[in-house]
């Protein structure tokens, strides 16, 4: 039995009993007393009478005395019978009012109703434990693309909030510790369908604990985890954790690839950024005088960055202990330390504000990070800013200053989770575009760019399997030739090409990067598409739906039903013998 | 000894017995057959039904819908009753009188069962 109808049925014996006992004995009162009809002869009532009187003076709706005058000695036993009646009655539903006031009864109610969507969820889905910036981001795009999760949050705030969003497909929340293995396991975790644990909280040895009980009850399941600190990450990547990510190495590497060259930043925030949102403009990094402004985690890492490039660097912090393990770590290094926040005109007057070509405002405090951007700003309109955003809160403050890169962990690892999770092959495609020349990089923006609009582009990848392309496979089958250039054509028009551009074809562990248009698929081929939300529409459609694939490759379609195909089928054996 | 054993025990096997004496008799003479007996034996049995809710146990769900049955099969005798009595013109005739009993007949065998299940259960216990 259901254990919240359980504890209701439990709670509420006594108050029925009650009412059960003051009903019969007020019936069965009405019953022996006798009563006095229109005639004046003795009439007793009924049973059936009795307990239609006593039914509605108990509930205090008072049809009055039917259907005869009571006599007083019935009228005092009617007296008896409202007095006791009405109050057990009172009682009883007084009784049910608070059971459901209860807070083991909510609870009973919440846990009731997230098992039930629990057992409705038929598809994979992943867990997400932590819905704070992170999770919010991750989780509204999971949902919107009708990737189904499952939320827990140890903060019933969060959960609270969880619960008014309007998701596109329903998305069940929990507030419950996920440090604690049941609990993970209640959630979701041991359910064949779960697919994945996604450990995002704000805590490092939270998000191990996760990533241990995952990979112990159920080593099938991927994990993906978030981690801040080298040592968490090590030990997390010794029991085989399938993915973490470090926002300040993921910043980290996507400042290098900036520092390396501008075109192949602009490719990884063109590709990996929200999809339909502007696109970034490309900025050019000058060799030069870079001035830091925290040497925390990021700017440590930073720091190693632009040492590599050859620029030279002048690191501002609040805290001396930092410059001593600096001057401990690189004695050879001849860099300024200057202790300061770097809010102040006067601190970054003697960084060299005026001659610099860039600003790295990298400390967690957002104010101050949007004070030093607004003072260097002053002093010198040509700098390159880069700025880290702590807060979600102040997204609208850090779009209106002058930064030029702006760095958000939670968006950071949001981003890095949602390609891991929908297309992994665009992270092969990015490692291996760190590896071409420059030139390549600009043919390769330039070619995006004639695909697409002025948004930037959606990326999938079509698996052309028996399963994620049925169209395709059967046509394969047939041994039939498609290139690339065959699918890319609108099923509505086919004269008409779809802006969408195949980046790169992945077949046996070899790799084609931009295939050319006359490009022949194979069977097991995993293409990546970018391109405008459109297209992804478009070229899904014909993967499965056979007519609209011969359509665009003008093909003759062929019949579908039963009878037809057999009527057909004798004339196209006579067609294939005259061949 | 547990009072609420006693209690509980009471009035499953007063349900059986008051349906018993309301069913013994012949089936046709409505002067074997008190309708205060019947309406003690509704009363009881939906005391006793009361009295099973919430017991998550497997023999607890079957102690509880025997009683149901019970009640279901009283009840609707009680309803044969009142209509025939009512708003019927020929009131409560021998046949009317026989459905009568024999839904009553049906609710004895469910408390039977009711109580088969009480005593199997107190033979389980460890003394």
């Amino acid at each position: 039995m259901n254990p919240v109808t359980s504890l209701i049925l439990r709670q509420m014996r006594a108050p029925l009993i009650v009412v059960v006992a003051v009903f019969s004995i007020a019936t069965l009162g009405m019953v022996l007393i006798p009563g006095v009809d229109d005639q004046g002869n003795v009439w007793r009532m009924d049973f059936f009478h009795a307990l239609y009187f006593v039914s509605f003076t108990a509930t205090t709706i008072g049809f009055g005395e039917i259907p005869y005058p009571l006599t007083d000695a019935q009228r005092l036993w009617a007296l008896i019978t409202i007095f006791f009646s009405v109050v057990g009655w009172f009682y009883a539903i007084s009784k049910i009012i608070s059971l459901v006031q209860t807070p083991i009864f909510k609870k009973a109610v919440i846990h009731s109703n997230f098992k039930r969507s629990l057992n409705q969820i038929h598809e994979d889905f992943y867990l997400v434990c932590g819905y704070g910036e992170t999770g919010t981001d991750l989780v509204e795009w999971l949902a919107n693309k009708e990737i189904r999760c499952v939320v827990i949050d140890n903060n019933p705030e969060a959960i609270n909030t969880l619960e008014i969003q309007n998701y596109l497909s329903y998305v069940p929340g929990l507030e419950a510790d996920a440090k604690i293995p049941e609990q993970l396991a209640y959630a979701g975790l041991s359910r064949k369908h779960c697919k994945g644990i996604i450990a995002i909280t704000n805590s490092d040895s939270c998000n191990l604990k996760i990533a241990i009980t995952s990979k112990l009850l159920h080593p099938t399941t991927t994990v993906i985890c978030r981690t801040e600190h080298k040592d968490f990450e090590n030990n997390m990547k010794s029991f085989n954790t399938d993915h973490t990510i470090n926002p300040y190495d993921t910043f980290a590497h996507n400042f290098a690839m900036a520092m390396k060259s501008s075109s192949l930043h602009l490719l990884n925030e063109w590709l990996t950024g929200v999809p339909d949102t502007s696109l970034n403009m490309p900025i050019d990094f000058k060799p030069g005088h870079w001035i830091l402004c925290g040497y925390g985690r990021l700017g440590q890492r930073i720091y190693e960055t632009l040492k590599k490039h050859n620029h030279s660097v002048t690191i501002i912090d609040t805290i001396a202990d930092l410059k001593q393990d600096f001057h401990r770590k690189f004695p050879d290094d001849d860099t300024d330390f200057i202790i300061g926040t770097g809010t102040d005109e006067h601190t970054l007057k003697l960084a060299g504000v005026e001659n610099a070509v860039g600003l790295i405002a990298g400390s967690d405090n957002d104010s101050n990070n949007l004070s030093t951007i607004m003072t260097a700003q002053m002093h010198n309109q040509h700098l390159i800013i880069v700025a880290r955003q702590n807060e979600m809160i102040n997204q609208e403050l850090f779009y209106s200053s002058y930064a030029d890169i702006i760095m958000h962990p939670s968006e950071i690892v949001a981003r890095r989770i949602r390609t891991l999770l929908v297309n992994p092959l665009l992270i092969t495609f990015l490692d291996e575009c760190f590896l071409q020349s420059n030139d390549w990089i600009n043919i390769a923006i330039s070619k995006i760019s004639g695909a697409i609009s002025e948004v930037k582009p959606h990326c999938w990848t079509i698996d052309i399997s028996r399963d994620a392309a049925p169209a395709m496979y059967r046509t394969l089958a047939m041994g039939r030739k498609v290139t690339l250039k065959n699918i890319l054509k609108s099923p509505i028009q086919r004269q008409e090409n779809i802006c969408c551009l195949p980046l790169m074809i992945e077949r046996n562990d070899k790799k084609f990067l931009l295939p050319a248009e006359d490009f022949i698929i194979q069977t097991g081929d995993k293409i990546l598409f970018c391109g405008i939300g459109q297209a992804e529409y478009h070229v899904s459609h014909c993967m499965y739906d056979i007519h609209s694939l011969n359509y665009i490759m003008s093909l003759k379609n062929a019949p579908d039903s039963l009878l037809i195909r057999y009527l057909t089928g004798s004339t196209k054996q006579k067609r294939r013998n005259n061949d | 000894m547990n009072l609420e054993k006693v209690i509980f025990s009471f009035f499953m096997i007063l349900a059986l017995t008051l349906n018993f004496g309301f069913f013994y008799g012949d089936v046709h003479n409505p002067d074997h057959h008190n309708i205060y007996e019947l309406y003690a034996v509704i009363v009881i049995n939906l005391i006793a039904t009361i009295l099973k809710f919430g017991d998550r146990s497997q023999l607890g769900a079957m102690l509880l819908a025997t009683s149901l049955v019970a009640n279901v099969q009283l009840i609707s005798a009680a309803i044969v009753w009142a209509v025939a009595a009512h708003m019927q013109e020929a009131g409560v005739t021998v046949a009317t009188m026989a459905t009568i009993v024999s839904l009553s007949g049906g609710a004895v065998l469910a408390n039977i069962i009711s109580v088969i299940l009480l005593v199997l259960e107190a033979s389980i216990l460890r003394r």
